[in-house]
């Protein structure tokens, strides 16, 4: 039945290769805003997805924003008493404008307990603070003054700032990073607010003990520490402020995306099959089994899509050479072989409608029901 | 043996409240390498009693049994590999597939049995030459006039060696002049090769190509 089927594609090679530029088309705007949600969520969560702290402890007043919540060292005390709690260390977080490359700019600062809980988990270039005013910089931003060597001085006071390494997707709130010892990151916050009387962590973050789960051990800290609310580092990450709006925004996107690649195989198969039913009643009347015909049908639909997955796997590679820097789209293999498997499986599913044509299609047609004397 | 034994064969169907008799106890017996032309006006049964002798019908009741093969109470399944391996068609108006080549629309038969592929070929290859179609097995069924097409069809009837070969209407569709030649070449082709065929026709002109002719009326054979 294979050959029957590509037989038909090859006579009409235009037709089927619109359908898989069409859907290949349809695919390529799949993959393409799933690589821009993921780049562009990446640019707003980066830096708490990837620093290596399993567990964020917010006050339990803060609605779960770093930059609303203060967590006292008592706190820290108590949570490091925690069963399952390996290891407790403060984050300090906060934006501040620096001076870099020459131009002034936004860049959020985070303090991590050196050796502890907090630091970055995607070092590309370079090393890890080691001392004070040392920084680990968002690697996407070394062209802008954050580079290995470059000194990023914070506006309005003495602190300067070393850049001793570079880390992947550490961005936050579209913002700049710099990952610095917690004490650079309290002088820092100090020099700008120097009437400020006390300066406290935003937040607590926490190693986890090898095998404790870090969801269970999220709900315990909640439970047993007076005035916190302690997260998973993913909970946490979804629940930064925008992430579930664009999330949501771009779930909708990609949903109307895949009903309409289901519509359109969908309506182009059941225009094709309508079309060529005389043709599957005459084989059918000769002897072909229902089961090879709707196999036929079936192998069309797959050979249209896995084609469609690929030009749009292709268009992706294509869109990512030919991004700058500043946002780049990379082709993830896995998001390749995910979308084309759900596309593929959308695509069968909306032609049941022409299959069910097919598998109800009646060897009689051939001689035409009229002929019949109107045979029922 | 005979090609094929109806005894007693009824269809019926309904329309409205009420039940229509398309073929009323019909009997017929037809040799092993008989030709016979069933004639009769439309609506007579003719197509009927084509489709219940070629597995695309079940009857209401009465005994089918084609080249020993009693199909009468065959189900789906076993009708389709029935109509596969021991009947050809000629059908009157969709013949061909349309997205095949001449040869193809013969080799597709031969596929759908699973039969050796370079035999396969070779025997299509053979029946176009006797078909005189040897330069056109490539084309595709719109490159090809009228009478080609229906030479195809009959090349496609014989590729899988049948019992017993079913032709609805041969010539309507074509000249008196092509359908005599449709006809002869129907004749000697099933003729040489010592196969049953049933042609069904209105043309009487046509019955002397049979070896008789039985008439069919209301759904009545003639005695």
């Amino acid at each position: 039945m294979m050959r029957l089927a590509l037989r038909e594609m090859r006579r009409a090679k235009l037709r089927f290769g619109f359908l898989s530029g069409a859907v290949g088309l349809l695919v390529f705007l799949i993959l393409f805003q799933q690589t821009l949600l993921g780049t562009l969520l990446g640019y707003f969560t980066g830096a708490l997805e990837n620093q290596s702290g399993e567990v964020v402890v917010y006050n339990e007043e803060a609605r779960q924003n770093l930059s609303g919540s203060l967590v006292s060292f008592d706190q820290i005390e108590a949570i490091a008493e925690v069963e399952g709690v390996a290891e407790v260390g403060p984050l300090g977080q906060g934006t501040f404008t620096v001076v870099a490359g020459g131009e002034e700019q936004e860049a959020a600062v985070w303090g991590y307990q050196l050796d502890g809980p907090g630091e970055p988990t995607t070092l590309v270039e370079g090393r890890l603070p080691e001392a004070d005013r040392e920084a680990v910089a968002s690697s996407i931003d070394a062209a802008a003054g954050f580079d290995i060597g470059d000194e990023v001085a914070v506006a309005g006071t003495d602190v300067t700032i070393t850049v001793v390494g570079l880390a992947s997707d550490i961005r936050f709130s579209v913002q700049p990073v710099l990952f610095v010892t917690y004490e650079t990151w309290e002088t820092t916050a100090e020099a700008v607010n120097p009437d400020a009387p006390l300066f406290l962590p935003s937040a607590a973050l926490v190693h986890t003990v090898d095998g404790v789960d870090a969801v269970d051990l999220a709900t315990l800290i909640t439970r047993e520490v007076d005035g916190v609310e302690a997260l998973d580092r993913a909970a946490a990450v979804d629940s930064l402020p925008g992430v579930e709006a664009v999330s949501q925004s771009f779930a909708l996107i990609l949903l109307l995306a895949f009903i309409v690649v289901t519509l359109v195989v969908g309506f182009f198969f059941l225009i094709i099959t309508v079309q060529k039913l005389p043709a599957l009643g005459l084989l059918k009347a000769l002897g072909q089994s229902t089961s090879s015909l709707v196999l036929s049908v079936s192998l069309q639909v797959l050979t249209v899509c896995v084609g469609g997955v690929v030009i749009g796997a292709l268009l992706l590679v294509g869109a990512g050479q030919a991004s700058g820097d500043s946002f780049p789209i990379s082709a993830d293999p896995g998001l390749i072989v995910t979308t084309g498997s759900i596309v593929v499986g959308l695509a069968l599913l909306a032609s049941i409608g022409s299959l069910r044509r097919v598998a109800r299609l009646d060897a009689t047609t051939v001689v035409g029901r009229q002929n019949l004397g109107g045979l029922e | 043996m005979p090609a094929l034994e109806m005894t007693d064969v009824r269809k019926t169907y309904r329309s409205g409240d009420t039940e229509v008799m398309a073929l009323d106890r019909a009997s017929l017996t037809l040799g092993d390498d008989e030709i016979l032309a069933l004639v009769g006006p439309s609506g007579s049964g003719k197509t009927t009693l084509l489709s219940i002798a070629g597995g695309l019908l079940t009857p209401s009741d009465g005994s089918v049994v084609v080249g020993g093969e009693e199909i009468s109470s065959l189900d789906a399944k076993a009708l389709t590999r029935f109509r596969r391996d021991k009947v050809g068609f000629v059908f009157q108006s969709v013949n061909l597939v349309p997205f095949l080549t001449a040869r193809e629309n013969l080799l597709v038969v031969a596929e759908m049995g699973r039969r050796d592929a370079k035999e396969s070929r070779q025997r299509a290859d053979t029946l176009l030459d006797e078909l005189d179609l040897g330069d056109r097995g490539g084309n595709l069924p719109n490159q090809l006039s009228g009478g080609e097409r229906q030479r195809v069809a009959i090349g496609r009837a014989l590729m899988n060696e049948p019992a017993l070969v079913l032709i609805d209407e041969p010539t309507s569709a074509l000249d008196t002049k092509l359908g005599e030649q449709v006809m002869e070449l129907i004749t000697n082709e099933v003729k040489s090769r010592s196969t049953a065929a049933i042609i069904v026709t209105h043309d009487t002109r046509m019955t002397h190509y049979a070896d008789r002719s039985v008439e069919i009326s209301d759904g009545v054979l003639a005695a």
